[in-house]
């Protein structure tokens, strides 16, 4: 006889509501915003190097598609993290506790932060 | 023919839990899937579920159906079942003793946390505490639960935090005697829920809300609970 109970915790198998991904996303997205940090930390550092540096680091935002990618990225992740957040923050005043409000605003975040991606694309590029 | 794809597991024969498949006719009916789970036991008697009143009432079926928590019952095929096929799962997070049966251990005692019954020290009337109409209203949505565990299974911080976290149900009783008129324990109810834990690991995910069977809203309840600490501690 196995002494050790197994326990079922296979994630994959089960069905993850909206609101459930929007509380995960709002982690993930402040992981990704944190970590994105040392990317503008350095290219802000070698900015104030010298003129040359500033203008190097002016080129890379302006022509390099992976530095205008990255900052592209972490302005979508800022745009969501922001509006989940709203979100949590409305919710912890007591509004929107019933499924029906929570499902309608997790629809809004994600209407929202698509609206922010677009016009953070739109600046970037 | 349905497909139910069933977790089996024998504490004696298996080293490890696995997926088995069954070919169930249910002659065209939209049958409940505990209907199905009696048809499945006919081809197999080794079958393990819990179940007993079959209309919702006693909370002894809650299981993982298609993915989303809840009542073998009261759950028909028309709302859970995709491309001909249903998946059973015991519920997340609590040790399986065989196929479907759970250890509910860990789950009464974050109920027996919140000590789920009248605290009053006052002395007793003659004949019993009355309550107006308005203050009985506050207990509806509250007191309806029967404790099946649908929610605090399918609550990612009771994942994590099961022996720390009270969890929606618990809670959700918590909130039951908080707001009961005729309790006079509220403060050192508060007392007991003020911890990083116990009620401040909700996060809001409402997945308990998405999965009740009976409709109630844990989510709320850890409102009030939180307000009330809140309050308290200012």
């Amino acid at each position: 006889m196995s002494d050790k109970r197994p326990v079922n915790l296979d994630l994959g198998t089960f069905k993850h509501p909206l609101i459930s991904m929007i509380s995960i996303g709002h982690r993930i997205s402040g992981v990704i915003l944190f970590v994105g940090l040392v990317f503008l930390f350095c290219l802000f550092d070698t900015s104030l190097e010298g003129p040359a540096e500033f203008a190097s680091a002016q080129a890379l935002l302006q022509e390099d598609f992976l530095s205008q990618f990255i900052v592209w990225g972490l302005l979508s992740s800022l745009g969501f993290h922001f509006s989940a957040g709203m979100k949590h923050l409305v919710m912890d005043l007591g509004h929107g506790e019933e499924l029906e409000t929570a499902n309608n605003a997790a629809k809004f975040v994600v209407g929202l932060t698509l609206v922010l991606a677009v016009l953070a694309g739109v600046w970037v590029w | 023919m349905l497909t139910v794809s069933v977790y089996r597991y024998h504490p004696e024969l298996d080293e490890k839990p696995y997926m088995q498949d069954f070919q169930v006719d249910t002659g065209g009916k939209d049958l409940m899937v505990l209907d199905v789970l009696n048809l499945l036991k006919v081809q197999d008697s080794g079958l393990a579920y819990r179940r007993s009143c079959r209309e919702g009432v006693c909370g002894s079926d809650g299981m993982n159906i298609n993915g989303t928590n809840g009542l073998a019952c009261i759950t028909p095929l028309s709302a859970c079942v995709k491309n001909n096929k249903l998946i059973l799962r015991p519920l997340p997070a609590l040790p399986v003793i065989r196929d479907l049966v759970i250890d509910m251990d860990q789950f009464y005692k974050q109920y027996e946390k919140v000590k789920p019954f009248l605290l009053n020290d006052t002395p007793a009337p003659a004949i019993e505490r009355l309550q107006s109409p308005e203050e009985r209203e506050k207990l509806d949505g509250l007191y309806e639960c029967i404790l099946c565990a649908c929610c605090s299974t399918a609550c990612p911080s009771f994942w994590w935090n099961p022996d720390k976290f009270i969890g929606p149900s618990g809670l959700l009783q918590a909130y039951r005697f908080l707001a009961d008129s005729r309790d006079t324990a509220t403060e050192e109810r508060l007392a007991d829920l003020d911890d990083p834990f116990s009620v401040f690991r909700c996060h809001g995910i409402m997945n308990c809300v998405t999965v009740c069977p009976k409709g109630l809203n844990p989510t709320k309840a850890i409102g009030h609970i939180r307000n009330m600490l809140l309050t308290r501690a200012t």
